[in-house]
């Protein structure tokens, strides 16, 4: 069943929602304003002070049509994401008649190389999405703007929004992106598997260990892997094996790795290597040949592994693929030491750019895709987990199991978790793409160099780039 | 001639019919085997896009959909935000065929003078020429960008239709050497009987070399058909999507992908492009002998 | 010889010379203004920009910083990925460019026969290049190379008996699943061929053949010679396009594994659009061009040894 057009019963859900957001949303008849009057405060002989003050004045007026606004919006994803995102455009335009939106939207690589040139020609989009990873260097050119002025004046209402939440998109202490979704690391398990190995759901705050001994189990049981998919040494689970010991990566400056000891990553590595000679795990080889595969063909779908680890908003994905006779259940992460491995982390942003030639009627829709039931309804959660506390109360009912058990594993996150790191440093892109993978990751996991080979030449290259940064 | 002797010889001929026919059968056997084995991959393109969604990935190994389904083209169709194929198919069109045209005839022109006009600094222009060819074009890409915004051109088809009528470096090499491959004594005759380097070229040159123009058409027009990165980052309104940008635009690895519909409407870009194919082939006839010059 | 007029023969000549030399240039210089015209507009001032980008640290945000050779320093003594596109480059250029030519050159051959259903096979045989870099071609080729028993090469060696190969995964083999991909796009080059083939005059192999040539005499001693223009242009700008190989490396592999198939051209893209280093990228373009400069300058060398025009003479040299 194609996942792209929107159905009536998503219809018939957005209708009720609609209805029962239409008191949130207000009327547009005239209202009482409050006018910001200059006022003369002071009169001395020397010199006349005016100040702005503010006059509560009712005043029944119908306030003009404002001039016709043309913005244009940029985000990347498939063609489900954009039916979905194409659907709230319209419902923002049905609402502000005067906001015409231009959108575009590509591919992850495409909207990059995209995006890139246009910022190079000066001619970015006034909204924008944004990545954790990418954010950090796009504010130190100046490509972005700051938002905090509309938090201020309340065109973005975050009074649903955990401040927490909003760290995540600040940087030197200013907003630069609007949280689109939460999410965060998660272990998939599947549980009909697992409970035809005769096994037990793990601990939430279980640790490595188990996790390598579940493995055998699984193996020893079932035959098929314990774990399949993204690599155990994935760039992610490298930081969240720190984490977890309470240490973060990268120093207070970006500029150098922030921890001293490679112990933690040589162990994770050789455990790995354990597991793979096994046969427990798939190796990173035999992933790579399945490289660019679809999730209808992946482990966990067509049962070759009860677990992979994978972003929560995967979930929906993975479950939709794998059948609704399926039973998956989301555990955090396993434990290198005694603090919890996973943290909230914004999914993707909204940003501002420098070229936005609206960003107040930019503003109005970040809002709104933040705080509208309705527009969320559609959305249904592609982006991650929403932030505003009353949006996720609103679509409780709404939710198939893959979601609810995405909200689930959230809320649990939530109430248990590391605090978010602040965003990867400018120069990590490089490092992680020409160091981390080509001299560090691949070698290991491909047997040509040993655990503690890897990390010696990665700590020095690592630390060269992060310092040149 | 004996009676015996005409039988022999008849014997002789009809074995050397069979042998023939023989050929042929072993000629288009092989010919046809190989062709699938090449086409293997489009084949099962082509029969993914008639399977259901949910059997595309576990069939995979399958060249016959249990089910046949045009859910996927009807779906792919459609498009997203309420602009439909259609309308990447017109764009794609127009943009293809005067992309060909410009192509071609600038082209054309542009190798006669390397060809067959002896200018001064005909050698030095023809390297630069050749090493435009050798720049990845991927360092062009952001200065010719910005040289394009600054002329206010960004969301518009011209950064992508008016180069084009300035000579293709590629197009012009490969019909220098065809034009090299016409005797000068063709040249020189004509030249004695008063015509001019203009009418030679128009009269003369353009007949001798229709392969080279026709081949030089089928690769513009699909080069341009499923060229895709000057439409990602000049077109911005959705509205001017060719089908190769649209067809892109619908795939995201990392967020799930409606491959049916991806299937569906790639096999039917397919289509123009060998209708293209199919109508100009019959313009790739032996070319005319040229033998009665010579000697 | 008849004298016609007074003048001697020599200054007339030169008085012509210089006049038909005058007459050349202007109509050679009109023939050429279109594409003189674009690249002045056009590609000189791109071309220019990368060159002096080479020698700076540009992040396509922030303006251009000046760093000298630094560039090219960093590119041929510390950095090891680069070495290794440049060998996954040469040995693709080496064993691509050769098969896919002499595919091509065959199948042109073969459909050059005049037999019944040619025009279907000609577009058959095409059609793998017109899928060209297409999503859709990516996902098909890794398919058909994939891990246990999803892709068709497998399943054929498992049913002979033949262990499975993970090609795709394989450092020795990955490389192979893109070669066999120029390989089965011969399209472009047999077309090119067909259309020199065509230009062959039937006459000649008529003559031949009542001298007693045989096919194979047939073949070397007028198809190859004849053919011989095309032949080079089609070596040339394999040669070329082989350097400058990165679509279908971009989508199908990567790169991986452990960059045996990062070309050239892939880890330019990356370095220049993931991690923003543009003036490292055009660096490396700089660096591709003077090599395939090189390589073409020979190529174009040799060809007076064996490129035969009827028109005779060469261009440049």
């Amino acid at each position: 069943m194609s996942d792209t057009k929107l159905s009536r019963r998503d219809f018939l859900r957005i209708g009720a929602l609609t209805a029962a957001g239409a008191a949130l949303v207000g009327c547009t008849a005239p209202t009482p304003q409050v006018i910001k009057e200059t006022v003369v405060v002071e009169k001395t002989v020397e010199r006349t002070v005016e100040v702005e003050k503010e006059v509560e004045k009712v005043v029944e007026v119908t306030p003009p049509p404002p001039e016709p606004v043309e913005m244009r919006i940029a985000w990347w994803g498939g063609d489900a994401r954009a039916t979905k995102t194409i659907a709230v455009i319209q419902m923002f335009q049905d609402m502000y008649p005067y906001i015409t939106i231009l959108y575009e939207f590509a591919g992850w690589d495409d909207y990059w190389t995209r995006l890139g040139t246009q910022a190079a020609g000066g001619n970015l989009p006034d909204v924008m999405q944004h990545d954790y990873e990418r954010i950090t260097k796009w504010v130190a050119d100046g490509l972005l703007v700051p938002l905090d002025a509309y938090v201020d004046s309340g065109v973005l209402d975050f009074s649903n929004v955990a401040e927490a939440t909003l760290k995540g998109g600040k940087i030197g202490g200013k907003l630069y992106g609007v949280p689109l979704g939460i999410n965060s690391l998660d272990m998939d398990i599947a549980v009909d598997l697992l409970e035809e190995a005769g096994l037990e759901l793990p601990a939430p705050d279980w640790t490595w260990a188990d996790f390598e001994q579940l493995c055998y189990a699984i193996h020893d049981s079932l035959g098929i892997w314990g774990y399949a998919g993204n690599s155990l040494f994935h760039d992610h689970m490298w930081k969240q094996i720190h984490i977890s010991k309470g240490l973060w990566v990268f120093s207070e400056d970006g500029k150098s790795l922030g921890y001293d000891d490679d112990q933690i990553s040589i162990d994770h590595l050789y455990m790995i290597l354990r597991l793979y000679k096994a046969g427990a795990v798939q190796t990173l080889e035999e992933a790579v040949a399945r490289q660019g595969e679809s999730v209808e063909q992946s482990p966990m779908v067509v049962r070759e592994t009860v677990m992979g680890f994978s972003w929560s908003n995967f979930i929906v994905t993975t479950w939709s693929a794998a059948g609704k006779d399926r039973r998956f259940k989301l555990v955090p992460i396993p434990r290198s030491g005694d603090k919890p491995a996973i943290y909230v982390k914004p999914s993707m942003f909204f940003s501002i750019t420098k070229d936005a030639r609206y960003p107040k009627e930019g503003a109005m829709f970040i809002d709104f895709f933040t705080n509208s039931i309705p527009a969320n309804a559609i959305l249904m959660a592609d982006r991650g987990v929403p932030i505003a506390s009353h949006v996720k109360e609103g679509m409780k009912g709404f939710l198939s199991p893959a979601q609810a058990e995405m909200f689930a594993y959230m809320a649990q996150v939530e109430a248990d978790c590391s605090p978010t790191p602040p965003p990867d440093p400018a120069r990590w892109a490089d490092v992680r793409n020409n160091v981390f993978y080509p001299e560090f990751h691949d070698p290991v996991l491909y047997g040509l160099i040993t655990p503690e080979e890897g990390a010696a030449t990665f700590r020095k290259k690592a630390n060269e780039i992060l310092a040149s940064g | 001639m004996s009676a015996a002797e005409t039988g022999k010889r008849s014997a002789r001929r009809l074995s050397k019919k069979t042998k023939e026919r023989i050929k042929a059968v072993v000629y288009h056997v092989m010919v046809t085997s190989s062709c699938f084995i090449m086409l293997y991959p489009i084949f099962w393109m082509v029969a993914s896009s008639l399977k259901e969604t949910s059997e595309i990935w576990t069939r995979a190994s399958s060249l016959i959909p249990s089910k046949v389904t045009f859910q996927h083209y009807i779906e792919g169709w459609a498009g997203f935000g309420n602009i439909t194929f259609a309308t990447f198919y017109k764009n794609s069109l127009i943009y293809a065929s005067v992309a060909t045209i410009a192509s071609v005839a600038s082209s054309a022109c542009v190798a006669y003078a390397f060809a067959k006009i002896r200018f001064a600094g005909r050698g030095f222009w023809f390297s630069v020429m050749l090493l435009t060819l050798m720049l990845p074009g991927q360092v062009l890409m952001i200065p010719q960008y910005i040289v394009f915004s600054k002329l206010g051109w960004i969301n518009t088809y011209r950064p992508l239709l008016i180069p084009r009528f300035f000579g293709n470096a590629f197009f012009i090499f490969l019909i220098v050497q065809f034009m090299r491959g016409i005797p000068n004594e063709l040249d020189e005759a004509a030249e004695i009987d008063g015509c001019s380097k203009i009418g030679i070229f128009f009269k003369i040159i353009l007949p001798l070399i229709q392969p080279a123009l026709i081949t030089a058409a089928i690769f513009s027009f699909y080069w341009t058909w499923e060229d895709f990165m000057g439409p990602l980052i000049y077109l911005q309104n959705p509205h001017l999507y060719t089908v190769s940008l649209a067809i892109r635009s619908y795939s995201d690895p990392s967020t799930g992908t409606d491959w049916g519909s991806i299937f569906a409407m790639s096999t039917l870009s397919l289509v123009p492009v060998f209708i293209v194919f199919i109508a100009f082939q019959r313009y790739l006839v032996q070319g005319i002998s040229t033998t009665g010059i010579r000697g | 010889m008849v004298q016609t007029n007074s003048v001697p023969s020599a200054s007339r000549r030169r008085i012509k010379t210089g006049r038909i030399q005058r007459q050349n240039n202007l109509i050679g210089y009109l023939f050429l203004s279109p594409w003189l015209v674009g690249f002045f507009l056009f590609t000189l001032l791109p071309i220019l920009a990368s060159l002096v980008l080479a020698f700076t640290d540009y992040d396509l945000f922030t303006p251009p910083q000046w760093i000298g050779l630094n560039n090219f320093k960093r590119m041929f003594f510390e950095d090891g990925r680069y070495w290794r596109s440049v060998r996954a480059t040469f040995y693709y250029v080496f064993t691509a460019v050769p098969l896919r030519l002499v595919v091509a050159l065959a199948v042109a051959m073969l459909l050059n026969q005049g037999r019944r259903l040619v025009s279907v096979y000609r577009a058959a045989y095409y059609a793998p290049s017109i899928l060209g870099g297409s999503v859709a071609v990516a996902v098909m080729w890794r398919q058909v190379w994939g891990g246990r028993n999803l892709g068709l090469i497998n399943f054929i060696l498992q049913s002979l008996g033949l262990p499975y190969v993970n090609w795709l995964a394989n450092p020795r083999t990955a490389i192979w699943t893109l070669i066999t991909l120029a390989a089965w796009q011969f399209g472009s080059p047999m077309l090119i061929f067909l259309a020199g083939l065509k230009q062959i005059p039937v006459e000649l192999y008529e003559a031949a053949a009542i001298d007693g040539a045989g096919g194979w005499g047939r073949f070397t001693r007028i198809t190859l010679p004849m053919l011989s223009p095309v032949i080079f242009f089609n070596l040339v700008m394999q040669m070329i396009s082989g350097f400058l190989v990165f679509t279908q490396a971009y989508l199908v592999t990567g790169g991986r594994p452990l960059d045996t198939t990062l070309f050239y051209a892939l880890y330019l893209y990356l370095r220049a659009f993931e991690v923003h280093e543009m003036g490292y990228g055009s660096a490396m373009a700089w660096v591709l061009l003077g090599v395939i400069a090189i390589f073409t300058a020979l190529l174009f060398r040799s060809s007076s040894a064996w490129v035969y025009y009827e028109s005779g003479g060469g261009i440049g040299g």
